[in-house]
């Protein structure tokens, strides 16, 4: 599904991603875990289209298609969905209204008609419900004044209505209480399906005790240093990142 | 300064070539009233940019397209009449400056309350106009109110009797006919709500065609003691319009006086806001103004806190494109003896092009020593981020940033409590973004 070839990236000059390699299969979870610094939310940005990056070296298959010919919004389209490490407020746009514009914008990609307003929000409410939402965030501007855990879970709401078939989680574990971050993981595992990945992109071990990925990539100083299955998750956890550091300089 | 003295000509010529045939004639203290203004405009003339209250709006197109006074209003196509009127509300429709009978309805006004045009009712309420007119103005008068009292055709007078509340809005509707095109309109408005009454007033104005016509209006208000007026006015006037309108109101002890003022027609547009408050008065000024093209929208909020313990809160936000210039001056000023005022002004302003431009200028002169004064205003575009944020979940650049666009200013509508007023300021706003896949439902 997705196939990084050895991508390199900077920020105003300065290389942050030094040539990554990754492949990733239609029903695959990675996680990508690394320090701080290490170049992993940068990895997601470039993979979602956020401008400031520039590539200067290889390039990112999506389904066959090069991912940097698309624009943010076509890959959107096209099945990827991030899951931001800070959402954004949006003030004067509701969430339902957001919601609907969103999806209507893929099934308008799709060839299908928009959906209609009573079936829409039912189907929304019933996400709600899984994710133990309140119904009135529908009516509230979209992340304005939510909390840290109401953001990341508006994230994972945003994703199980818009189904994408690529989703990345930017440190959604991030700022999560141990209920909530039960509720988050439900909410990812319920979307898994043969045809859906996931990149969990995180600096802790911990989201990965509640969604169970099938690999594990460690990412030091821009490139990955060591891919294994879940046991390397905890490993990590056990050791530190200084044990990768030790490794690379051995 | 040659063309400023033929211009000058010009206008005055149309003061005295008209004194014969205004109506009132045969009323000697509006003769003499006219007679007054219309000296008092020779003098000045229109404002020039050398003045400082004028220095962001050059009114010299006014000048050098020498209007010529509208003197009959012109034909009207039913549908159109029918597509501005608001309903649930009563209706006084002028056209090119001449009331309309035959399309206003006052069915079911109730008792105590006087609704007429200044045409009809100067003599049956020729005390109570006398006792508005030119009451709530300042003096000396500006150069465009001046003109307004020589030459006004038409206008409603609007009293609410004490402890009276009017069940529906009063929508007063000017239309500019095709027949307006190079000619120019001075309707004058004068609004008396009694002590404990309650009433809303809705002033739209509009243009059958894309022609240049020139509006010049004026409404007086006068708040009695505890009565709570709300005054709404929505201009969407012909982009090639020149629009001057005004809004002067004294507000008694205890008053309530709401004011929404929204901008969307006119080549260019001037609105004077002006309001004196008396002892524990309240009042809100809310304004939207949404600027396209080369338009040029200028808003002058003036509000005088004149004794203690009132409250006033501004609230004026600006959607400017294209090569579009907005203008915000608000200006309060809290006289000495006015202590405990709590006086708020914020003008947000968001420019959706490298060409737009606002020029904002909020005033404020204190000479009370316990007062709570605020005030902020901000000029910025549309947030990357979120545009960002919104194009990751699918949305289209154009839908995005109209999306926030909309969001921004509907802010300035989603308060509008009578929904048919909401509606017809949404369609506004809707119509200026046709490519937006915007729905008014979603809002």
């Amino acid at each position: 599904m997705l196939k990084v070839e050895n991508l390199h990236v900077s920020v105003e000059g300065k290389e942050i991603l030094k040539g990554i390699n990754l492949e990733i299969g239609a029903g695959e979870v990675h996680a990508i875990m690394g320090p701080n610094g290490s170049g992993k939310s940068t990895l997601s940005y470039v993979l979602s289209g956020r401008e400031g990056y520039d590539i200067t070296e290889g390039r990112v298959l999506f389904n066959g298609k090069d991912l940097f010919e698309m624009s943010v919004e076509e890959r959107a389209w096209a099945g990827v969905f991030l899951a931001f490490q800070y959402p954004v407020e949006v003030p004067g746009v509701s969430n339902i209204y957001f919601l609907k514009a969103a999806l209507n914008g893929i099934r308008k990609f799709q060839g299908l008609d928009e959906l209609d307003a009573m079936d829409f929000i039912s189907m929304v409410k019933s996400k709600m419900k899984d994710l133990d939402m309140d119904e009135k965030f529908l009516y509230r501007a979209v992340n304005e004044g939510f909390s840290g855990g109401e953001k990341k879970r508006n994230e994972i709401l945003q994703m199980s209505v818009l189904e994408p078939t690529l989703c990345l989680l930017d440190e959604t574990d991030s700022g999560l209480d141990i209920d909530a971050l039960q509720i988050v993981a439900e909410g990812v595992n319920r979307l898994r399906d043969p045809k859906r990945s996931f990149v969990l992109v995180t600096h802790y071990q911990r989201l990965l005790d509640y969604i169970k990925p099938d690999y594990v990539h460690v990412l030091a100083h821009g490139k990955v240093v060591k891919s294994g299955g879940p046991e390397l998750a905890l490993e990590l956890e056990e050791k530190g990142y200084a044990w990768v550091d030790e490794k690379i300089a051995s | 300064m040659s063309v400023m003295h033929l211009s000058n000509t010009h206008y005055t010529s149309l003061l005295s070539a008209h004194k014969n045939n205004l109506m009132g004639q045969d009323v000697s203290w509006l003769k003499s009233l006219r007679k007054k203004a219309t000296e008092g405009f020779s003098v000045t003339g229109f404002p020039t940019l050398r003045e400082e209250e004028w220095r962001y709006t050059n009114i010299s197109p006014i000048e050098k397209k020498q209007f010529v006074v509208a003197e009959k209003p012109g034909k009207l196509d039913a549908a159109f009449v029918k597509a501005v009127l608001l309903e649930g509300c009563y209706h006084l429709v002028f056209v090119d400056g001449f009331y309309q009978a035959e399309l206003s309805s006052m069915d079911g006004l109730p008792a105590g309350v006087t609704v007429s045009a200044l045409s009809e009712a100067l003599s049956e309420h020729e005390a109570l106009i006398k006792s508005l007119l030119d009451s709530t103005v300042e003096t000396p008068a500006l150069g465009f109110v001046n003109f307004n009292t020589a030459l006004f055709t038409d206008g409603a007078v609007i009293s609410i009797e004490e402890n009276t509340v009017l069940d529906k809005p009063i929508q007063l509707a000017f239309i500019s006919s095709k027949e307006a095109a190079l000619k120019l309109t001075n309707s004058r408005n004068l609004v008396l709500a009694k002590a404990s009454s309650k009433a809303s007033i809705i002033e739209t104005f509009h243009s059958v065609e894309e022609s240049c016509h020139h509006t010049n209006v004026i409404t007086e208000v006068v708040v009695e003691p505890n009565a709570n007026l709300s005054h709404n006015r929505l201009q969407a006037e012909s982009l090639k319009a020149y629009h001057i309108g005004g809004v002067y109101s004294r507000l008694e002890n205890n008053a309530i006086f709401n004011q929404s003022n929204y901008t969307f027609g006119a080549n260019l547009s001037r609105c004077e806001i002006h309001g004196t408050l008396g002892e524990a008065s309240d009042c809100t000024l809310n304004g939207l103004y949404v600027g396209q093209d080369k338009q040029h929208m200028d808003n002058h909020t003036r509000l005088n806190h004149a004794h203690p313990h009132a409250v006033s809160n501004e609230f004026y936000k600006g959607v400017l494109g294209d090569s579009s210039r907005g203008v915000f001056q608000g200006r309060i000023v809290v006289a000495q003896d006015a202590q405990k005022t709590d006086a708020k002004m914020n003008n947000r302003n968001l420019l959706l092009s490298d060409r737009a431009e606002v020029d904002a200028k909020p005033q404020l002169e204190i000479y009370a020593d316990d007062v709570k004064c605020a005030h902020g205003v901000t000029v910025g575009q549309l947030d990357e981020t979120a545009i960002f944020y919104l194009r990751s979940r699918g949305a289209d650049k154009q839908t995005a940033k109209n999306m926030l666009t909309f969001a921004f200013a509907n802010e300035m509508i989603e308060g509008i409590d009578f929904e048919p007023l909401r509606m017809a300021v949404l369609e506004e706003l809707l119509k200026r973004f046709p490519q937006a896949g915007m729905k008014k439902e979603w809002l």
